[in-house]
């Protein structure tokens, strides 16, 4: 083998690097590129705001756009709150024996579990077992169930974050416990908190496989009237376009695909922002 | 009055964390529940060796072995894409780039990350696949080769994010000593920083396998749906994701059919946690070191 | 000379670990106690365990009893416990929040003095106390991390006072700060001790010996020796104690 000379081999090996760099990079950008360009000139209000027509090769979203709305909402309205409480129970009460360490990994695992698995048990519990039917609340209850390990993970690591001195400077106070995580605790950890929900959001927006049997109808005629309705959904909306419908106009496939591209990269944005700037602010 | 509100307040989060714990421990036995009321009928054996998955035929034959090559082989095609991609780019955007550009890259991965995996399996359909079968002038592109492909950008995310983390943890004093004896950067970069963070590139090209094998959209997609065994990455194949999300709209709920899928379900489950868990043995290892 | 704090047989175990052992020792009202020792001699566990701030640490233990005011601290309600024997931690421990509400964070929670104007004339007394009233009056709402290593030293000290507490306990309070910053905290502890008991320790032998009426000297988890501070430094009737403060090891 020839040894190389080390200040040659250093550039091959760095413009490698670059190379692999524009390989991981460049397919996104594509990717987005395609879409805005095939997509664009499907995009108009009335796009938005108005219901698939001549099974659905005619007309917009609206129903779609809503249903996706709908279950988000319903889904991180639950999933928000249970999973910050499970977060501050497991970082600020729980004892640190030997069960509190093992549900702690169990939940640091079941983030990585298939979303078609979680699909398959929003069937079987919501679905069947407690009868809510295909509906909006069994699709957001499936979805919050699968988001759960990963909004408690996430705002545990922001409540790690703030440092335990903190914690100890207002305890020697006399401050108990719970007013010390109210008061100095949650306040430091919102910020994490906060933009770790954005991207939790922008991820269940884009998710089929746990709504598919939970939530998502091929066509409904009809905006949803309660929670208990089968609704359209986005992702599901350009599964189906896309390869169970022939002969779709191209250009709503691709509206289709970038309206709900556009929406989930939006927030990923915003969070990425916001804790850019966050972390700019942060006092400590 | 604020002692009472702050037992109440104490006592909700208690109860969301007996909640979430109730959950894991939930969706755990219910899929055992399923899976082992299946099996109860068909032998475990029968189901993972099988060669034939027939489940709608009269004489219905469950065996799930063509499933599991399909993931096998879809995993194996993205890693050995992904992998390679997705460390040297770590390399690059965590040691060789300045700041500001880092960050730049760093957002465009993690939004990488967010496209949803429908959106990545239509964008396969219409340019890759087609392009898949020109090239290789096959009877189909809907392939386990194209499904690979398409696979590797969704794990590539994964892998940079989780590798760049455990590069950019090995202390600073490594680095300098190294360069203190007069090793250039790209040797201390090989060399030292490269084997410190090993355990932790580890654990994220496990994460990235995690994900290709749970993905499920996309794959359907792309990758053709044939139930049989593959002889070459150029046929089409079937997943185990893709077939619960296909075939779970045809079944009659409580049949065989049916638990079947969940059995899938939970060979699916045990795999992912498996992965999972070994991949959280290796960062516990980086952060100690 | 009345007992504040009386320490019976106390012993402290990190994982069954012994880290103090069989310790007898009374803090006299309104005296400084300073406590010296090198490192891992116990004494900071020692502080710990009088307002129960090692309660967390699920592998501590401890026998034996510590009276404040002739009660049991594991009888007294642990908030309050911690209200009456305040506590100021080595490094300088500002939340991250004004000057103004670091002082007013713990009076308010525990609903001890809430109107806007006895709030405001609360920070200003207790800032006069500590002397820091005239460098930051014009800035209460300025973020207390924003203040010098010293300054925020003095601000914790303020924001003992604030929660009005019969003992406080000083662990290495001048480990990171300057000589002219760690005059000021010693100046400022001489003063205190007209109202307040206090418990000192420290690593710096000279501190205590300018500082202190009593000292105790901790090696390896034992008190070896308490006495005057004057008559400990110059006659120590320990060999252990003689060898320290002389510098010849520690």
């Amino acid at each position: 083998m020839i040894k190389l000379n080390p200040k040659l081999s250093q550039k091959f090996s760095y413009t490698l690097l670059c190379f692999a760099t524009i390989l991981a990079i460049t397919p996104v950008i594509l990717m987005v590129f395609i879409i805005i360009k095939n997509g664009a000139s499907a995009i108009s209000w009335e796009f938005l705001s108005s219901m698939p027509k001549d099974g659905m090769s005619v007309g917009g979203i609206l129903p779609a756009l809503l249903g996706t709305l709908l279950i988000v909402l319903c889904a991180i309205m639950v999933t928000l709150p249970v999973g910050v409480c499970a977060a501050i129970y497991l970082n600020e009460y729980a004892k640190n024996n030997m069960l509190t360490r093992i549900i702690k990994l169990a939940i640091v695992n079941l983030a990585g579990v298939p979303s078609v698995v979680y699909g398959l048990f929003g069937l079987g519990i919501f679905v069947m077992f407690l009868k809510l039917g295909v509906s909006i609340i069994a699709g957001a209850l499936t979805l919050s169930i699968m988001e759960l390990p990963v909004i408690i993970t996430t705002a545990r690591s922001s409540l790690d974050s703030v440092p335990y001195s903190f914690r100890e400077a207002s305890l020697s106070l006399g401050v108990s416990r719970w007013q010390t995580i109210r008061h100095v605790v949650l306040p430091n950890a919102i910020p994490g908190i906060l933009t770790g929900t954005i991207l939790s959001i922008a991820r269940i927006s884009g998710e089929t496989a746990p709504i598919l049997f939970t939530a998502a109808a091929f066509y409904v005629p009809h905006l949803p009237h309660s929670i208990f309705d089968q609704v359209m959904a986005l992702p599901y909306h350009l599964y189906i376009i896309s390869t169970q419908i022939p002969n779709m106009p191209k250009n709503i496939i691709y509206g289709t695909a970038l309206v709900l591209l556009m929406m989930v990269l939006t927030m990923s944005c915003i969070a990425i922002f916001a804790r850019i700037y966050f972390r700019k602010r942060r006092k400590w | 009055m604020k002692k009472v509100l702050n037992l109440i307040a104490e006592k909700i989060i208690f109860i969301c964390g007996i909640v979430s714990i109730i959950f894991v421990v939930l969706i755990f036995s219910f899929l055992l529940k399923e899976g082992f009321s299946f099996f109860k009928h068909f032998g475990v054996l029968k189901f993972i060796g099988g060669h034939f998955w027939y489940p709608s035929s009269d004489s219905a034959s469950f065996g799930v072995l063509p499933l599991i090559v399909g993931s096998v082989f879809v995993t194996i095609g993205a890693c050995t894409i992904a992998v390679p991609i997705g460390v040297m780019t770590a390399l690059f955007i965590s040691e060789i780039v300045p700041k500001y550009i880092r960050d730049i890259l760093k957002s465009l991965v993690e939004l990488m990350a967010a496209i949803p995996s429908v959106v990545v399996g239509f964008i396969g359909m219409t340019t890759l696949v087609p392009l898949v079968k020109s090239i290789f002038n096959l009877p189909t592109g809907l392939t386990a080769f194209s499904g690979s492909i398409m696979l590797a950008f969704m794990a590539i995310p994964t892998i940079v994010t989780i590798s760049e983390d455990a590069i950019r943890s090995v202390p600073y004093q490594y680095k300098q000593g190294a360069l203190a004896l007069g090793a250039t950067k790209w040797q201390t970069l090989r060399r030292i920083i490269l084997k410190a963070a090993m355990p932790g590139i580890i654990a994220a090209i496990m994460l990235g396998i995690g994900r290709v094998m749970g993905e499920t959209m996309a794959v359907m997609m792309i990758t053709g749906n044939a139930a049989h065994i593959p002889h070459s990455i150029f046929e089409p194949v079937r997943t185990m994701t893709a077939t619960i999300a296909a075939e779970m709209g045809e079944t009659v709920k409580g049949d065989m059919h049916y638990k079947s899928l969940f059995a899938i379900g939970l060979v699916l489950f045990l795999i992912t946690f498996f992965i999972n868990f070994i991949a959280d043995l290796f960062l516990g290892k980086n952060k100690n070191t | 000379m009345v007992d504040k704090i009386k320490i019976e047989n106390l012993s402290c175990y990190y994982n069954k670990k012994c880290v103090l052992e069989f310790l007898n020792l009374n803090v006299v009202k309104n005296e400084i106690l300073g406590v010296i020792g090198p490192a891992n001699s116990g004494k900071t566990t020692f502080l710990r365990t009088l307002n129960r701030m090692n309660d967390f640490d699920a592998t501590y233990s401890k026998k034996g009893s510590v009276y404040l005011d002739d009660d049991d601290i594991l009888d007294i309600d642990v908030e309050t416990l911690r209200r009456r024997v305040g506590m100021l931690f080595a490094m300088p421990i500002p939340l991250p929040m004004s000057i103004y509400d670091n002082i007013t964070y713990a009076p308010k929670r525990l609903g001890f003095v809430t109107k806007k104007i006895d709030l405001d004339n609360m920070v200003e007394s207790v800032l006069r106390n500590v002397s820091l009233w005239d460098e930051v009056k014009d800035r209460l709402c300025v973020s207390a991390v924003k203040m010098s290593g010293g300054q925020q030293q003095r601000l914790c000290i303020a924001r003992v006072l604030a929660i009005n507490p019969e003992v406080i306990l000083f662990d290495e309070p001048c480990s990171g700060l300057d000589p002219i910053s760690t005059a000021k905290i010693e100046e400022l502890m001489i003063g205190l001790k007209e109202k307040y008991t206090i418990v000192l320790v420290t690593n710096n032998v000279k501190q205590a010996s300018r500082v202190s009426d009593r000292t105790a000297f901790f090696l390896m988890g034992k008190l070896i020796e308490v006495d005057k501070t004057g008559k400990l430094f110059v006659s120590p009737k320990k060999k252990e104690t003689e060898d320290y403060i002389t510098g010849r090891f520690g």
